[in-house]
């Protein structure tokens, strides 16, 4: 009687021991699992963050654009009042070409800036043709969605007033002008319709200046 | 006598399997906000499943990390032209969003403005979401909206589908 149950109770000794071992084997398999995911998820995030701070980082214009040196792409898009303006009507002119939508806080920061040197640098063959990219990829058929848009573009006109020619549908422009993945985006364009230099993101109204200065000078 | 120990012994290890497995919450080994080499400024993080109690409300939160360098605006921006966050459930997803609890923006401001500033999320944050299940497994493709900068430019709005796979018990 003492012998058997001197026997059940190793028996069950055993069993606990081994359930146990096997909870702590599942326990540590579910943690090196959790960790070895977490890790996975956060070695994928840095090496994606690295590739956009290089890009960032290169220059102080951003990412170098392949248009400079290259004639600006040709277009002819709507303004607010659906007047076509094409880019060959402004041969001879010193040209600012400015990417910007209404979302965007530095548009909004370096639009008056442009509206002072285009009055500045205006009455020596400087103009600015400001397209609106809203990005958001609207078909044709959403007419509300499209005009509220319009709408939204035509305040922001207003109350930054833009006195140079705003044309809508830019992000049909994103492929010949090389992406436009981020704005504001601006093009200096020479006289002859040579893109001198290009700025991804706002850099500061003394770098704009000179850039419009350089772009008045050139092809004389 | 001899299932004595046996029986809770296959009832822990049952227990050990289910925490480890069906109803873990883990990290994604794939990268659901990476499309043709171009960084998304946001990416989910988790929970990848959730088991909820069927017709009641019940919270989850919901986290994301953004990239480093990229701040977006908080659900709130303090300016009317700037695109706020949101999260949406579609209406045919067998879950209901009852109510969601964004974090407050941080104060953030750009280096050309130093006057103005903005009401922005960076880093990690988590949307408080309030669900009610149906019963039944449901496979959610729920969205988060936002609109994500650096400090010099901003990049388009952009929704980004937060998949969750969500049990109604």
């Amino acid at each position: 009687m003492e012998g058997a149950r001197s026997i059940r109770l190793k028996r069950n000794t055993f069993v606990l021991f081994v359930t146990l071992f096997v909870l702590a084997v599942f326990a540590w398999a579910g943690w090196a699992n959790y960790e070895y995911r977490k890790q996975a998820a956060e070695k994928m995030l840095a090496a994606a963050g690295h590739t956009e701070l290089i890009a960032s980082g290169s220059s102080d214009d951003g990412p170098p654009s392949p248009l400079v040196g290259k004639p600006a792409p040709e277009f002819a898009l709507q303004d607010l009042s659906g007047k076509k303006v094409s880019l060959s009507s402004y041969k001879g002119k010193a040209l600012l070409i400015n990417f910007w939508a209404t979302w965007c806080g530095p548009c909004k920061l370096e639009t008056p800036w442009i509206v002072q040197l285009r009055d500045q640098y205006a009455s020596q063959g400087f103009e600015v043709l400001g397209i609106d990219s809203e990005g958001d990829d609207l078909p044709d058929s959403d007419k509300p969605g499209l005009a509220k848009q319009k709408a939204a573009v035509a305040e922001f006109v207003q109350q930054e007033h833009m006195p140079y020619p705003v044309l809508l549908g830019g992000d049909g422009l994103a492929q010949p002008y090389g992406g436009l993945e981020a704005m504001p985006t601006s093009f200096y364009v020479d006289r002859n319709g040579t893109v001198v230099a290009a700025q991804m993101g706002i850099s500061s109204k003394d770098d704009m200046e000179a850039k419009i200065r350089k772009i008045i000078g050139a092809g004389k | 006598m001899r299932t004595h120990l046996a029986i809770p012994a296959v009832t822990l290890l049952c227990s050990a399997l289910l925490c480890f497995g069906a109803h873990g919450q883990s990290f994604p080994t794939q990268a659901p906000n990476q499309s043709n080499g171009k960084l998304e400024a946001v990416l989910y993080l988790y929970p990848e499943q959730v088991t909820l109690t069927a017709g009641k409300t019940s919270p989850v939160a919901l986290h994301f990390r953004i990239a480093p360098g990229f701040h977006i605006n908080s659900h709130t921006p303090k300016e009317e032209f700037l695109i706020p966050t949101v999260f949406s459930i579609p209406a045919d997803a067998g879950v209901k969003l009852e109510d969601a609890t964004y974090p407050p923006g941080a104060d953030f401001v750009l280096p050309a403005d130093p006057d103005t500033k903005l009401s922005v999320y960076t880093g990690e944050f988590a949307i408080q979401a309030k669900l009610v299940a149906q019963p039944g497994d449901h496979l959610v493709n729920a969205k988060l909206r936002y609109q994500a900068c650096d400090k010099t430019a901003c990049m388009p709005p952009k929704t980004i589908t937060v998949p969750i796979d969500i049990v109604g018990k």
